[in-house]
C-alpha cells in the first residue's frame, strides 16, 4: 500500500475515520494529527491527482462530510490536489504553517459557505447592475461576508459566496427563496453548504 | 556583434511580438473555454440544457480546450517577425 496521502482540510485535533469514499476512490478518510491540527486524508497511489469532475466532487464530498458528521466541525479546507509523500511530510507543513491554519480556524470557527447565482432569461430585461445591489444588500444582511465570484457567462447576472454562521443557514435559505419569488424570470441557484474555501487563505509552501 | 540591427530591429519585434501574442492569446483563448465549459454546466444544472446536449457540448468543449493547450504551448515562445 502507498504511503502517499492527499489532504482535504485541516481541523481541531480529532481522531477521525469516516467511511465516505475520497479522490480516486480512496478510503477510508482519516487524520493526521500534529499537535491541535489534524489533517483530513486519504492514502493515494500518485502525488499527482487528475482534476476530473469525479475527484473534485470527491473532494467536495469529503469536506462536506467532515463538516456535518455527528455534531459538526469547522474545516479549513485545503485547495484540490493537495498530495504529501508521506504523513512526515504533511506534518511539517502543518508545522509550517501552524499560525496560518490556527486563524483560519478561527476566521470560520462554526461557519459554512452557500453560494447564489442567479441566471437571466435568454432575452431577460435584467441587468448585472440592477440585480447586485438588491440581491447583495439582502444576502449580506443574513451572513458574516461575501465573496464576489466570476461572471463566466452572459446569462450570469450574479455570482457570491457567502460565509453563514451553521444557526443561520435557515434564516438564510428563506431570503433565497424570497429572491426566487421576487425574480420570477430569472433562475436562482443555491448550492451549498461547501468548506469555506472563499474564505480562508492559507498558501502552502512546497516543501 | 549585431548590437546595432538588435537596436534597430527593437521596437519593430516588440510590436510583432505583442501582435503576435495577442492573435495567439484570442484564437487559442483557453480562459475563454473554459468559461463555456462552466457555463454549459450551469445550464445542464438549472435545468435549461438536457444531459445528451450538455454531454455534446461537454465532449466538443473539452477537445477544443484541449487543442489549445496544445497550441499555446507549441506557440508562446516563438516569434514571427513578419517584414
Amino acid at each position: 500500500m502507498s504511503s502517499h496521502l492527499y489532504a482535504y482540510g485541516v481541523i481541531e485535533a480529532e481522531d477521525l475515520e469516516l467511511d465516505v469514499e475520497g479522490v480516486e476512490g480512496e478510503g477510508p478518510v482519516q487524520t493526521v494529527t500534529f499537535r491541535t491540527l489534524s489533517a483530513v486524508v486519504t492514502p493515494i497511489d500518485d502525488v499527482d491527482v487528475e482534476r476530473t469532475d469525479e475527484n473534485t466532487r470527491a473532494h467536495d464530498e469529503v469536506l462536506r462530510e467532515v463538516m456535518m458528521e455527528g455534531e459538526g466541525r469547522t474545516v479549513v479546507p485545503m485547495q484540490f490536489g493537495m498530495a504529501f509523500k508521506s504523513a512526515r511530510t504533511l506534518k511539517s507543513v502543518m508545522r509550517g504553517g501552524r499560525r496560518a491554519f490556527r486563524k483560519a480556524l478561527m476566521d470560520v470557527d462554526g461557519k459554512v459557505e452557500l453560494g447564489v447565482k442567479i441566471v437571466g432569461s435568454e432575452d431577460g430585461a435584467l441587468t448585472r447592475e440592477d440585480v447586485a445591489a438588491d440581491v447583495s444588500e439582502r444576502l449580506v444582511a443574513v451572513s458574516d461576508e461575501e465573496a464576489e465570484n466570476d461572471l463566466y457567462s452572459e446569462r450570469l447576472l450574479f455570482n457570491r459566496s457567502y460565509l453563514v454562521d451553521r444557526d443561520a443557514q435557515e434564516a438564510f435559505g428563506e431570503v433565497v427563496s424570497e429572491l426566487e419569488d421576487d425574480y420570477p424570470d430569472a433562475t436562482v441557484q443555491y448550492t451549498g453548504p461547501w468548506a469555506p474555501y472563499n474564505f480562508v487563505d492559507v498558501e502552502i509552501e512546497a516543501q | 556583434m549585431f548590437l546595432l540591427d538588435d537596436i534597430l530591429l527593437w521596437p519593430i519585434t516588440n510590436v510583432v511580438d505583442v501582435l503576435h501574442s495577442l492573435a495567439v492569446q484570442e484564437m487559442y483563448d483557453t480562459e475563454s473555454i473554459q468559461s463555456d465549459l462552466k457555463e454549459n454546466q450551469l445550464l445542464y444544472e438549472i435545468g435549461e440544457r438536457d444531459e445528451a446536449e450538455y454531454e455534446r457540448e461537454r465532449a466538443r468543449l473539452e477537445s477544443e480546450l484541449d487543442a489549445a493547450e496544445r497550441a499555446r504551448e507549441r506557440l508562446s515562445d516563438k516569434v514571427v517577425v513578419q517584414r
